[in-house]
């Protein structure tokens, strides 16, 4: 989902429950005076915590899948962009990265191709999201000493794009970031 | 007390760190990975000659690049890699090319490292000579000096690994552990995995150790410390129970 | 009973909070200002500010929930006014060390000190992570025999199926576990977990620090560590505030007392489970964790919400629906206090599903959902447990004057825009934990400062019931012993 829609999809839920609340809450003011309190309320506790459930176990079959874990597990990426982050820049390079004099590379992509970030850290915990031209987050993945993290992506729109770090790493931060161009 | 348990550990930890085998360095392995490997045409003998891609399209393909003369790493590697391969039961999820990067060797030369190996009726390994290992080489990534005072070429180990389309997947230098020999034969295989720990790091207390062979994770001694403190605390609220009511009477 | 040691106790850990708290709001409010452009902090100060403020109110927050159970447990058993003393005194030694830390030596690693930062901080004085991992040591020490001494307390009177309430499972138990006391010894013994994971995260952390580089952690282990103690802390914090409500709810709205059943019991049982096994959402984006832990994360955080919705939540529903309550500002506070929770659980579930964390993880969406459930859930909990505390002292007449009805308008028009500041922003994509913002959020420095205006607001109301509640503890404190 992209953002818009999550957010939509939070303010009708929360909206839902805030006219729940007051609902409750005004009902406590002019209490009937016959039949007191909720009818039934052991099954209708029963109903309601069913309903979530097959909810929640829809929901959650649906978004498992999309996980970025599966993306594009089964395909041979065209191209591979090496990611070493340390503070407080990234540096990308089409080979391997040396850590002792890393490099770093102007970074033209193909569209609609599969790419694949192989993205570790050289110092402390990074984050390595890509922003489209609209500056929408459109993925991340962790960059963490030790270990390298690939992520595989098919840009769909030419552009640039930019890379912010989006995991704290210190004084500068705010100010850690690369781009690189979508053909 | 909980501390000195952890402060053990620690201590056995430092032990098992200084005997700790260091792997080369994972920088040279990461050069040319998913290219594509040059469509070398390959002599298996005197007049049977094939295109690289009649390999790989056939079956995912271990490159292992070695010369005859000789007398340094390439022996022991080949040794290390066919009884890595003996010992994966009967695994024919792709096949062994043994090339020769010295333009002085012959079919004949390869056929009898082959044999001395006792390889040379095994279908699953291949031994070969090019007349374009220039190229070859420079699309692995792969460069060998000679060195005339010992008459000898200056080269790495290589093993490198190619899928069935013809990208390289992997690269291995050096004598490695059987750990990611899998790991290598599960890349030429396409199977995904999302991560993998670069060499050179300190592994003793990580969580996971990823056995490309099934796949799965196996835990490791870091996976003990996440559970550690669950597993203490059963145990406290457990001893505290029975300190308070068996307290002895008077 | 409770003696007046143990009221003059409570009200010194109220008074505690409440300062704190204040100072707190002041320095996220500030964040929120530079964020914005409107003052002009540099980065280093931006981020002590933020380290102080995540771990102040973290701390404050989990020590109000247990001085409140605390104080409530004498209704059921004797509790040890030695080691409450301890924990108070230990608690603020920490502090002042935490903040020397921070206000002097400039430690700036975040309130989740994610390792290896702490190690790595440019511009901090040399001193001062030692210095906060002292602190930290002190507070865990501190907290960890509080939460024991409680635990050893309640076995004493209980035994372990009673304290988890297992009877309840069969037909007709003869012996009913009061709520409070199960949900008192569930959520101990969570604490109790993550506290001793604190404890390996610090000796892991100082053996890297005096072996002096021969010892190298994992990092990937160390964010595990790192987010069981986080998420646990701050998820049991909340449970201590739920508590505190199934113990007071009815009785200050003059209705019977809340039983437990066996869904109760069940459901309070399974939560355990939940709670320990949900951080793992904190490490979606960490590829490198097994993929079957992350789907394990997904799931304990959607199941972590059955109970919380199905038990607790309704509960609340039955108790009100259509019953003659007296609504007061104790149960008023809990009410508004369980649907800022619910709304900030949607938030969370939303974020815990990891397909949306690929595009949320680490924006302000993040700091949006927790603070939804802590600045209008946990910490009306425990203000009504304060309110409650500091006015049942001197008279049973809680009704709500009127000038409550505007600080509560004021609480929750302060606390709604302040909150959907955080959420438009996330949905923007807008980073956390940035000093300042890239020119090109356009949204995101605008969005900021009306952070911080309604989070003044928010912050008038909070001086208001501060004024209330510390003149009345103030009183207590000047009791006759």
């Amino acid at each position: 989902m992209e953002q818009r829609s999550i957010l939509l999809l939070f303010l009708v839920l929360a909206g839902a429950a805030t006219i729940v609340f007051t609902l409750v809450y005004l009902s406590s003011r002019k209490p009937e005076r016959s039949g007191q309190g909720m009818s039934n309320p052991l099954n209708k506790r029963f109903w309601f915590s069913l309903i979530l459930f097959v909810i929640l176990g829809i929901f959650s079959s649906v978004t498992i899948p999309k996980s970025p874990y599966y993306l594009f597990a089964d395909e041979t990426p065209t191209k591979v962009i090496h990611v070493s982050a340390m503070q407080f820049a990234f540096f990308l390079s089409e080979n391997a990265i040396d850590p002792k004099s890393p490099s770093n590379e102007t970074i033209m992509l193909p569209a609609n191709k599969l790419v694949e970030f192989r993205v570790t850290s050289m110092d402390v915990n990074h984050g390595f999201a890509i922003y489209n031209e609209a500056n929408r987050l459109i993925g991340q993945t962790q960059a963490m000493p030790g270990y390298v993290n690939r992520l595989r992506f098919k840009f769909k729109e030419p552009g640039k794009y930019s890379i912010l770090c989006l995991e704290y790493c210190g004084m500068a931060h705010q100010v850690m970031r690369s781009s690189f161009v979508v053909k | 007390m909980f501390k000195d348990i952890v402060l053990a550990v620690i201590a056995v930890g430092f032990g098992l760190l200084l005997n700790a085998q260091s792997v080369s360095s994972g920088l040279k392995e990461e050069a040319n990975i998913y290219g594509k490997v040059f469509d070398a045409p390959l002599r298996v003998a005197e007049n049977d000659s094939l295109l690289f891609h009649g390999l790989y399209n056939r079956k995912p393909l271990i490159l292992a690049l070695v010369f005859t003369r000789c007398y340094g790493v390439c022996n022991p590697f080949l040794l290390r890699l066919a009884e890595y391969i003996q010992l994966r039961d009967k695994d024919d999820s792709f096949s062994v090319l043994v090339l020769s990067f010295d333009p002085k060797d012959s079919v004949d030369d390869m056929k009898l490292l082959g044999k001395r190996y006792g390889l040379e009726n095994n279908t699953q390994w291949t031994f070969a000579v090019t007349d374009s290992i220039e190229s070859l080489n420079r699309s692995i990534g792969f460069y060998p000096s000679w060195d005339s005072s010992i008459e000898q070429f200056d080269h790495d180990a290589l093993l490198v690994g190619i899928n069935n389309e013809g990208f390289i997947t992997k690269k291995l230098i050096g004598i490695r552990q059987p750990h990611d020999l899998d790991l290598l034969i599960a890349s030429v295989n396409n199977i995904f995995s999302p991560t993998y720990r670069l060499p050179n790091r300190n592994a003793l207390f990580s969580c996971f150790n990823y056995d490309p062979k099934t796949g799965k994770n196996t835990p490791g001694l870091g996976l003990l410390f996440i559970a550690l403190p669950a597993i203490v605390t059963v145990i406290l609220l457990l001893s505290i129970s029975y300190f308070v009511r068996h307290k002895p009477l008077g | 009973m409770e003696s007046t040691k143990s009221k003059k106790i409570t009200a010194v850990w109220i008074l505690t909070v409440l300062v704190l708290f204040i100072v707190s709001i002041v320095l996220g409010i500030l964040m929120r200002l530079n964020q914005g452009g409107s003052i002009e902090q540099t980065p280093i100060s931006f981020y002590t500010n933020m380290t102080t403020h995540g771990m102040t109110m973290i701390g404050i927050w989990f020590v109000a929930g247990m001085a409140a159970i605390n104080y409530l447990l004498q209704r059921y058993i004797r509790t040890s006014f030695t080691i409450n003393v301890v924990a108070l005194v230990l608690t603020v030694i920490g502090i002042l060390l935490f903040w020397s830390s921070t206000f002097i030596g400039k430690f700036h690693a975040a309130w989740t000190f994610l390792y290896p930062l702490p190690f790595k901080q440019m511009g901090a004085e040399s001193w001062a992570t030692l210095m906060f991992l002292v602190a930290l040591t002190v507070l865990g020490v501190g907290w960890l025999i509080w939460s024991l001494s409680l635990m050893t307390q309640l076995l004493k009177k209980y035994s372990i199926p009673q304290a988890f309430a297992w009877q309840h499972f069969r037909k007709n138990p003869k012996f009913e576990t009061p709520p409070f006391i199960l949900i008192t010894m569930i959520t101990l013994v969570g604490i109790i977990a993550c506290l001793i994971s604190a404890v390996v995260l610090i000796v892991l952390f100082f053996a890297e620090y005096f072996s002096s580089g021969t010892f190298v952690n994992d990092a990937l282990l160390m964010k595990n560590i790192t987010y069981f103690f986080g998420h646990t802390i701050a998820n049991e914090m909340l449970y201590l505030g739920l508590a505190v409500i199934y113990e007071l709810f009815g009785e200050v709205s003059g209705r019977p007392k809340w039983k437990t059943t066996w869904y109760v019991a069940l459901a309070w049982n399974f939560t355990l489970v939940f709670i320990l096994t949900a951080f793992f959402h904190h490490l979606y984006m960490d590829f490198v964790q097994p993929q079957g832990l992350q789907i394990v994360g997904q799931l304990a955080s959607y199941l972590a919400s059955l109970p919380a919705a199905g038990v607790t939540v309704f509960s609340v529903f039955i108790a009100v629906y259509r019953t003659e309550i007296k609504w007061s500002l104790v149960n008023l506070l809990f009410f508004i206090g369980i649907a800022g929770w619910v709304i900030g659980g949607l938030g969370a579930v939303i974020d815990a599903t990891i397909s949306n964390n690929f595009v949320l993880h680490n924006t302000l969406w993040v700091p949006a959902h927790f603070h939804t459930y802590n600045a209008m859930g946990n910490v009306l909990f425990s203000i009504a447990f304060f309110y409650w505390f500091s006015t049942r002292q001197f008279t049973q007449n809680f009704k709500v004057a009127k000038y409550t009805k505007w600080t509560l308008a004021l609480l929750l028009i302060g606390g709604i825009g302040f909150l959907m500041a955080f959420y438009i922003a996330g949905a923007d994509s807008v980073p956390r934990r940035y000093s300042i913002y890239p020119s090109e959020f356009t949204t995101a420095a605008p969005l900021a400062n009306l952070g911080a205006i309604f989070a003044t607001v928010y912050l008038i109301a909070i001086l208001i019931f501060f004024f209330n509640i510390s003149k009345r503890c103030l009183k207590i404190l000047s009791l006759p012993s």
